[in-house]
């Protein structure tokens, strides 16, 4: 009897040993935190303020997100860690969003890499929630498919309507894909690496690989050459501040 | 051995504990509501696993598919432009009125076997059915609502809380939440019942020129409108000019290709004889102007479809057996099926006298 009763139980231990014990598994976990500063070029980006970029223009930046996604770090010996899948919508205008705490194993670390945008099977996967939730305006609804990364201000340069430039780049398909694996390589100081501060810099839109220049180009709306083109040239944004 | 006594209780308290846990959420839960694919069909692309249909979660997307409150003025419901008599388009309608005297830029196509569609639209761009929603709700020219501004009108109404509680398990109310809801109302709209299926089954017969119909279907049309659905759902150049206010690229819209320049999607021929006008702008208003075209309007160009290079060649004798057979694709039960009507509104499931009111 006694017998028959613990092998009806033996199933319910084991699940609760098995939810007792999932989140101690692996190797043990720290907190680390990345906090960003958005610039244009060496100057604090503030919204509604006015500087000049790289290339001579005048912009008013109104808006400012992108994505970030698909985390994992590596360590010293060059393994590389993945951390659970997580979104984050990296907004100018919300504070809070600069800075994302990451759990990550206690190892030393020799780069942080993830995906600048959202995964294709998130584009294809119906509505998603969180970070990812339709209404928060950075997604497609006539062309199925997340906004990686929103840039929209004024600029004298200009020749549209209000003169302003939108750039919403987006597109996950083949040789439209604006995905871009980011790896940030921390300076290596021996210091404890608990929060990480990068800087993103707007400059890198307007000129890295190639040149925009609004003048010519205010407009990008749609996944496509241009898209991609925006998507190389702002791949290189994120730098780690070194005096951290 | 007092240890082990002790562990022992211990255990049995925890597993009778869980076990009421079980039987206790069993109460409230929604009721699970089996898809059934038609006899012959093939399987649905809709993925049910993910949201699997309940009699509380189909309630909830009816009232949501026809609720005025989910555009910006409390006009326009998605039910305003998909009705159930024209089945689920906008009838007699070439292009739909959206908000502030606007006027869509496309048809408005029948909704019924969504399930088996795997892209969205007349250009194929919305690649998941709980998607669709979005995309009218939000344009200016229909809708014109944000999504944040639905939300929190759902949010302010205890019913909308009490009805996303019973199908969700909580009162949470969110886009992918009512995505999945209005998908599991439109995914209940199946269109099996015409004179058509009921032949297929054994159950009636054609009359002649219904028959001959069918086999002139078989020989000149079936290659894009297959059966048992009436579309493959490709895309594809039927040599329509463009229509230059509206200016419409069609597929070449999403994939930015030139070779899909005019593209639009085969419709289905699903109740053809109710969901006229016809083409993705409503250009052709009858039947006969579809043939016309067919056989002699079609403009062919560089990427018209490789099937109608030399346009179709159509007697007035085949056009009228065709006409007969396509009328037997009228589904008068799915047209009438008081489960699809407005909540409130079962009988008058049917076209008003005046139909611009």
């Amino acid at each position: 009897m006694k017998k028959s009763i613990a092998l009806t139980c033996m199933p319910t231990i084991l699940i609760m040993m098995g939810l007792l014990l999932t989140p101690q598994t692996g190797s043990s976990q720290k907190k680390l935190s990345l906090s960003f500063h958005h610039r244009v070029g060496n100057e604090t980006l503030v919204l509604d303020n006015s500087y000049t970029n790289i290339l001579g223009e005048n912009i008013v930046v109104r808006k400012f997100k992108y994505y970030l996604s698909n985390f994992s770090i590596t360590d010293q010996s060059g393994n590389n860690h993945f951390l659970p899948v997580d979104y984050f919508l990296v907004d100018e205008a919300d504070s809070a969003s600069k800075n994302i705490s990451l759990n990550v194993p206690t190892l030393e670390i020799k780069s942080i890499n993830f995906l600048l945008g959202v995964d294709s099977i998130r584009n294809v996967s119906g509505i998603q929630t969180g970070a990812l939730d339709p209404l928060l305006g950075m997604f497609w609804t006539w062309n199925s498919g997340y906004i990686m990364a929103k840039l929209e201000g004024t600029s004298d340069s200009s020749h549209i309507a209000g003169q302003a430039f939108t750039y919403h780049i987006g597109g996950f398909k083949g040789e439209t894909n604006t995905n871009r694996y980011i790896t940030l390589t921390l300076p290596q100081k021996n210091k404890p690496q608990n929060n990480i501060h990068i800087t993103t810099d707007i400059n890198h839109w307007f000129k890295s690989k190639s040149e925009i220049r609004i003048a010519q180009t205010p407009v990008c709306h749609t996944p496509g050459a241009l898209a991609v083109k925006i998507a190389d040239n702002y791949s290189t944004m994120f730098s780690v501040n070194a005096d951290q | 051995m007092k240890e082990r006594k002790k562990i022992f209780i211990l255990l049995l308290i925890l597993a009778t504990g869980i076990s009421w846990m079980g039987i206790n959420n069993k109460y409230g839960k929604p009721k699970p509501v089996p898809f059934i694919v038609p006899k012959g069909w093939p399987q649905p692309v809709y993925d049910f696993s993910k949201n699997p249909l309940t009699e509380e979660g189909i309630a909830l997307g009816r009232k949501l598919f026809y609720d005025g409150r989910l555009s910006k003025d409390g006009n326009f419901s998605c039910g305003a432009c998909h009705q159930q008599f024209g089945a689920f388009d906008s009838y007699d309608h070439s292009l739909s009125h959206g908000y502030n005297n606007s006027l869509t830029t496309r048809n408005a196509p029948g909704l019924f076997n969504l399930a088996w569609q795997k892209e969205f639209m007349w250009d194929g761009g919305i690649n998941h059915l709980d998607l669709q929603p979005l995309a009218p709700i939000t344009n200016e020219n229909e809708m014109a609502e944000t999504i944040e501004n639905v939300i929190a009108k759902l949010n302010a109404d205890q019913e909308y809380r009490q009805m996303f509680k019973a199908a969700f398990g909580d009162e949470l109310i969110n886009t992918q939440r009512m995505g999945k809801a209005i998908s599991q109302f439109e995914l209940q709209l199946v269109s099996s019942n015409s004179k058509y299926d009921k032949v297929m089954r054994g159950e009636a017969a054609f009359i002649l020129p219904e028959q001959l119909g069918y086999d002139i279907f078989k020989k000149k049309c079936v290659s894009c409108h297959a059966e048992p659905l009436f579309t493959d759902f490709s895309y594809r150049n039927t040599g329509l000019p463009v229509d230059k206010a509206l200016n419409d690229p069609g597929r070449m819209k999403i994939t930015g290709k030139a070779e899909d320049s005019l593209k639009f999607k085969v419709p289905s021929l699903r109740n053809v004889g109710m969901t006229f006008p016809y083409g993705h702008d409503g250009r052709f208003f009858s039947l006969m102007s579809v043939f016309e075209h067919y056989r002699k309007n079609m403009v062919v160009g560089p990427v018209t479809d490789t099937l109608l290079r030399n346009k179709l060649a159509l007697s007035n004798f085949e056009i009228g057996q065709l006409t007969a057979f396509l009328h037997t694709l009228t589904d008068t039960a799915f047209l009438k099926d008081p489960r699809f009507a407005q909540p409130g509104y079962e009988i008058l499931s049917k076209p008003p006298a005046d139909i611009h009111q």
